[in-house]
């Protein structure tokens, strides 16, 4: 009897969290599908009155979404790969350092986690410049050629240190590069940490605001942030039409945390922390 | 047949080789150089160039600490500094909390709770533009669904984002819900403490809360600490979006954060130099409650471990 009301308890209270952790994307949805010129609902509105799908064709003949979904796609395309790429070799060969480089790499590391972002506005203006990557997509896929973040190297980093050596000592005797050992043996073994800076760094890329904002200009580089900005600013009382534009965006990074959530969890915590048994 | 394919491929390479640790190095090149040229250069630059006069065309000329006594002159810029202080003293410990919370509540081992652990990540994925609209129309005072919910509790309904005070709140309420990455660190610290502790306790006739005091926040503690400075490093810069999106720094400079201002200056009135200075500034101020946190707390607890 008091086992089943604990169990009660704890399931009541995991599915509390649930709804309220759930109710953002919750409303999104739903406050899109509402009609548009309709009056503003006078109670908390749970589910729209005649719902419609109208406001989704809408937005794309009122703005040029489809460029800025291409122009989305075509960053996170780029920018995804170099930087699970990077992270990751950069995670294999500070693993194969020795004690005491390893260790400077870590301290340099986790004093680059500390750097914020807003320090580096200025001047990555200028660099961007002299590179001529102002105004082009490669001011937003930039990050990449630094691992995105410090965060996903050290992801790397721990997850290729599980791994013994003594694994590639074989291959190493019969003189395989190292190259080649990172490639056919160590990578293939950290796959949840691969899916895990997929997915944030899908979610970085995807949903950066600032480096739009910051250096491009030309409105037919705009990403899909930037768009919804215009949206707002074009109508800005519209619920129903900019809740289908935060919709639009929302979905690809919801759909992809959804599909790939248990490797993508696992792989941040050292411990295997879906395991739902 | 790994091993055969190895040796296969290795035959047809170039017979010079380097050793393996040299090769490994190469590695970390790339992220090195990147590292180098987009993070650490700018970094380091906007550090000297608070000490100059400079904007952006022409040469940097030096004028020592005239910036910042600019700077310290303006009252919009000690108001920017005051509203991050409040945001970074109000949000970043109500975060960690939230996210400790859920970390005890959320940490069995059962089935569902991979779902629940699931869910409180989700609002973190949502982008930061969508985010922000979705919470203009929750704060919203006529038909936004959170005055329709404190309503119906009978509570005030405040006019929350034209209103100096509950906008600057509001702020920190929607950073509330982005919780998911303290959230899973201290999951993983959670199940790092080994079950045998617990049972001792227990044996020793412990209660849940005392175990709690004596085992689980001492041992957390590390992660709490690391988790703590890099949420006010990161918090800072992310009243960036809700700020330019929701408010644009109003109603009356209210919700006018120090990396809005830093944008403005450097972008809209090309003084990178002031700019640079206060993002000084700011460090100054973050550099401040860093050492104010160390002196109440102790160093991360490792008196409470012994």
């Amino acid at each position: 009897m008091r086992r089943k009301l604990i169990w009660m308890l704890r399931h009541g209270m995991g599915l509390g969290i649930t709804a309220v952790f759930l109710l953002p994307i919750y409303w999104i949805f739903t406050a899109s599908l509402r009609k548009t010129g309709l009056p503003p609902p006078n109670s908390i509105e749970w589910w729209p009155q005649s719902p419609t799908f109208n406001n989704y064709p809408f937005i794309f003949n009122l703005l040029p979404m489809t460029r800025y979904i291409r122009n989305s796609l075509i960053v996170v395309a780029t920018a995804v790969p170099i930087t699970v790429f990077i992270a990751s070799i950069a995670g294999f060969g500070m693993s194969q350092e020795d004690d005491i480089w390893r260790r400077r790499l870590l301290i340099a590391n986790i004093a680059l986690l500390m750097i914020p972002g807003a320090s580096v506005w200025l001047f990555r203006f200028q660099i961007l410049r002299w590179l001529g990557w102002i105004d082009s997509l490669w001011a937003l896929i930039a990050p990449a050629f630094a691992a995105g973040n410090p965060l996903f190297v050290l992801l790397f980093f721990w997850a290729y240190r599980r791994i013994p050596t003594e694994i590639y000592e074989a291959a190493r005797l019969d003189g395989a590069s190292a190259w080649l050992i990172w490639w056919k043996m160590a990578r293939p073994l950290v796959q949840t940490t691969s899916v895990t800076v997929i997915v944030l760094s899908f979610v970085m890329y995807w949903s950066d605001f600032i480096s739009p904002v910051l250096y491009v200009f030309r409105t037919d580089l705009y990403t899909l942030p930037i768009g919804l900005q215009l949206l707002k600013q074009l109508d800005p009382t519209n619920w129903p039409l900019l809740m289908a534009a935060a919709a639009v965006i929302t979905l690809p990074v919801l759909l992809l945390f959804l599909f790939l959530q248990r490797s993508f969890l696992s792989g941040l915590s050292i411990a295997n922390l879906l395991d739902q048994n | 047949m790994v091993k055969e394919q190895l040796a296969q491929s290795s035959t047809r390479k170039i017979s010079i080789r380097l050793p393996y640790a040299t090769q490994v190095r190469f590695f970390l090149l790339p992220y090195l150089v990147g590292t180098l040229i987009l993070v650490v250069i700018p970094a380091l630059a906007t550090a000297v160039i608070a000490f100059t006069d400079y904007r952006a065309v022409g040469l940097p000329t030096f004028v020592g600490l005239a910036n910042f006594r600019q700077l310290m002159g303006s009252a919009l810029v000690r108001l920017s500094l005051r509203n991050s202080a409040f945001f970074l003293l109000l949000a970043v410990p109500l975060r960690i909390l939230g996210a400790l919370i859920l970390a005890l509540l959320l940490q069995h081992r059962q089935k569902f709770f991979g779902l629940y652990r699931a869910a409180v990540y989700v609002p973190s994925v949502i982008p930061e533009a969508a985010y922000a609209l979705l919470w203009l129309w929750i704060f919203n005072p006529v038909y936004g669904p959170l005055n329709f919910f404190l309503g119906w509790l009978g509570l005030p309904t405040p006019a929350w984002l034209t209103e100096p005070t509950t906008a600057r709140l509001a702020i920190v309420i929607l950073s509330l819900f982005q919780i998911g990455e303290g959230f899973v660190v201290l999951l993983a610290g959670l199940q790092n403490i080994p079950r045998s502790f617990y049972e001792s306790a227990r044996v020793d006739g412990a209660n849940s809360w005392q175990s709690f005091w004596h085992i689980t926040l001492p041992l957390l503690s590390p992660w709490l600490m690391l988790l703590t400075f890099r949420d006010l490093i990161m918090s800072l810069q992310n009243t960036f979006t809700p700020s330019f999106i929701i408010t644009y720094g109003g109603p009356y400079y209210a919700t006018t954060f120090a990396p809005l201002l830093i944008y403005e200056l450097a972008f809209d009135y090309f003084e990178l130099g002031l700019a640079a200075a206060l993002l000084i500034l700011t460090y100054v101020l973050l550099g401040l409650i860093v050492v104010g946190i160390i002196n109440i707390v102790g160093l991360g607890g490792s008196t409470d471990e012994a």
